[in-house]
């Protein structure tokens, strides 16, 4: 099993709905070496957008191998390797990122492997995310996209079937204001 | 402070980060701040800072890991208050 957890961040919308600066925000959310890491950047508001997606797409890579919710971002410490790769460490657990950033959104998908397995991605609008995800879908594994259906596990993660057919291995969803995210693996026989 | 003061007051503490008004209106002791709110996780720091600063409290990290329900909270806020 291979999980994968995305996460997007509407960059427009976080400067009105959170207040980085806000006295405490960055002290229970991030590490001592994140925080400086934030303070010393040329852009501190991307970076703290650019942990925060890093640190939830694998809170949510890891709740769906543990099947459990809590908040603890701070855990979760994150690592820039290149421009656009990562890796946040949770515990024992190691993941590793990939992120979108320009001037709209910033964007991460994390996964527990290392090694490239193929997977299925794409930012779209959030209102039509989960049909972007469809089509994509059925052109992948040959089914009607018309019969995908979508089901949630118990802490909430999205798998598609197809009839009774489980078609994602892995699959996480994400949307924040005007953005959507998916992020998805398909079983070895399509 | 009784259990139904300290959820009238969080309830207050929410409202702005809500995005669902129909589990807004139904908030009760088992509602569930992502799940049933719709409340953005990036949010859910704003709740514990306004929470603190409300009751004149400190969540700690291990606190703060289990505040994602209206029960959670309340009974987080209720050990803290009578510590």
């Amino acid at each position: 099993m291979h999980n994968i957890g995305n996460d997007i961040v509407d960059l427009n919308l976080a400067k009105t709905q959170s207040n980085w600066q806000r006295k405490g925000f960055l002290e229970k959310q991030f590490t001592q070496k994140e925080q400086d890491e934030i303070l010393s950047s040329e852009n501190p508001f991307l970076k703290v957008w650019l942990f925060w997606s890093m640190k939830e797409a694998a809170y949510k890579c890891y709740t769906q191998k543990f099947k459990e919710r809590f908040f603890a971002p701070q855990k979760f410490e994150c690592t820039i390797i290149s421009k656009d790769k990562g890796m946040v460490v949770f515990e024992e657990n190691t993941f590793y990122t990939e992120s979108i950033s320009n001037a709209l959104y910033t964007s991460t998908i994390a996964r527990e492997k290392k090694e490239e397995t193929v997977i299925f991605f794409a930012v779209g609008l959030a209102s039509t995310i989960d049909l972007d995800l469809k089509i994509k879908l059925a052109a992948e594994t040959g089914v009607s996209c018309k019969g995908i259906e979508k089901r949630k596990t118990t802490i909430g993660a999205p798998l598609f079937y197809y009839k009774e057919e489980l078609l994602t291995t892995s699959c996480s969803i994400s949307h924040h204001g005007n953005y959507g995210a998916y992020a998805y693996n398909i079983g070895s026989k399509f | 402070m009784t259990k139904e003061e300290i959820i009238s007051k969080l309830t207050t503490i929410v409202k702005p980060y809500v995005q669902n008004e129909e589990g807004f209106k139904n908030l009760n002791e088992n509602t569930d701040f992502i799940n049933d709110l719709e409340i953005n996780s990036a949010n859910l720091v704003d709740i514990i800072l306004d929470v603190e600063d409300e009751f004149k409290i400190e969540i700690d990290n291990d606190s703060m890991e289990k505040m994602l329900s209206v029960k959670a909270t309340v009974e987080i806020i209720q050990t803290k208050i009578n510590a």
